[in-house]
């Protein structure tokens, strides 16, 4: 579905890198590469695994400042890009009530 | 089966500018491809040193196996002496795959694909090994420069015309699939004799389905291909830090289930589960030689010891 050029989005994988102005929350500056279907609970679980938190902190992504409300596969899709990019995350400390996050 | 570049295709560049672009790698990689020829003729030259081989009907020494059939025979089954006997010629099929892909150029890795290219095609050449071919994969793969034209440099700037680094998929999967019934029918193809078969892939190294992938590997090897992999590391500025990422620090995340059946997140180095066993990482063209005779040379050490 959607770009012919995309891989799919049950197997495919992309490489991202992750960004933080909160300094308290801030991991290591590696690429990483993931799978496709991510949304921002799996982003969030990967940035909790990368800071080893206890209790889960949930967070939000933005891309380009653009809050990220679908998987990495529909985000590249809708924007004409591949999974041949670096997508370039922005996470911050999620401010929404839980109720809303898991609608997303 | 694989696809010969359809010519009626548009190329990605002019001939005359892919005989600039040809040339100027070439010059830049000329005294390296001299090194790398010289190592290589070490190599691969079958050696000098002859090992006493059967079955003659006369010779040194008598192979003592031969003897119960020989008397069994009644003295018909005469070939029963060892000889030392010159090493036959060996012949090469060797199949060049560049990475076509668009993270090619987004990594900046595209300047060293190419001197990695022209580095190793023209060492080649220059070493009369046997037969080249260039191949571009991506989303599909296609042969740009078959076996059964001879390579000179003219040839390799044709073969640069169909590189444009802008596939939007990287199939490493189908690569692999289709170099194999590649060499397969190249194999048939050629004079009978000691064919080997080694592909050099030369790409970033990003790839998904690695189980998959491991699995091909094994078969290409079953059938006596060699696959040596080069991952040009172009070394990426990631995001808006000012330090640079290499393939050595990415980290890959995959969802594996448990016992009970819920997807668990597994985070790894990405190198760990590289399918493919002999590869090299190049960040400085200048490296390429040694690193790359170094592990043909443990490859080939592997495969005499097999035959
Ligand atoms: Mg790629």
């Amino acid at each position: 579905p959607g770009n012919a050029g995309s891989s799919d989005p049950g197997t495919g994988q992309i490489k991202i890198t992750l960004k933080t102005r909160d300094e308290s929350v801030s991991v290591p500056d590696v690429p990483l590469f993931v799978p496709l279907s991510l949304k921002r609970y799996g982003l969030s679980e990967v940035v909790n695994h990368l800071l080893d938190t206890e209790k889960p902190i949930p967070f939000d992504f933005l891309i380009n400042g653009e809050l990220l409300r679908v998987s990495l596969f529909d985000y590249i899709t809708s924007k004409g890009l591949s999974s041949e990019s670096t997508i370039e995350l922005e996470y911050t400390r999620s401010i929404l009530p839980p109720t809303f996050l898991a609608s997303y | 089966a694989i696809q010969v570049v359809d010519s009626k295709d548009t190329p990605y560049r002019s001939l005359d500018e892919a005989r600039d672009v040809w040339q100027q790698h070439e010059r830049t990689t000329g005294d390296l491809s001299n090194a790398l020829c010289e190592q290589l003729r070490l190599i691969l030259e079958p050696t000098q040193s002859t090992k006493l081989r059967g079955d003659f009907r006369s010779g040194k020494r008598l192979n003592m196996k031969r003897i119960i059939p020989y008397i069994a025979s009644e003295f018909k089954k005469d070939k029963i002496w060892l000889r030392r006997t010159k090493p036959s010629k060996r012949e090469y099929q060797i199949m060049i795959s560049l990475d076509d892909s668009k993270s090619m150029s987004e990594s900046k890795s595209v300047n060293l694909a190419f001197d990695t290219l022209t580095l190793v095609s023209k060492a080649l050449e220059r070493l009369e090994a046997g037969q080249v071919s260039i191949v571009r994969f991506g989303e599909q793969c296609e042969v740009v420069h078959p076996f059964q034209k001879p390579f000179t440099s003219e040839a390799g700037a044709h073969a640069f015309q169909w590189f444009g680094f802008a596939q939007t998929r990287t199939n490493m999967y189908s690569l692999v699939e289709n170099s194999i019934s590649l060499f397969d029918e190249a194999r048939v193809d050629s004079a009978k004799g000691d064919m080997w078969q080694l592909e050099i892939i030369i790409s970033d190294g990003v790839c998904e389905d690695h189980e998959k992938l491991r699995q091909l590997v094994r078969r290409a090897r079953e059938q006596k291909i060699m696959m040596v992999f080069i991952i040009v590391d172009g070394l990426t500025k990631g995001g808006n830090s000012d330090t640079a990422s290499s393939i050595l620090d990415l980290k890959q995340v995959k969802y594996y289930p448990d016992e009970d059946g819920t997807q668990k997140m597994k985070m790894t180095k990405y190198l760990d589960t590289f399918p493919f066993e002999f590869y090299v990482i190049v960040r400085n063209i200048a490296e390429l030689p040694a690193v790359l005779s170094l592990v043909l040379r443990q490859y080939f050490s592997e495969v005499a010891d097999l035959a």
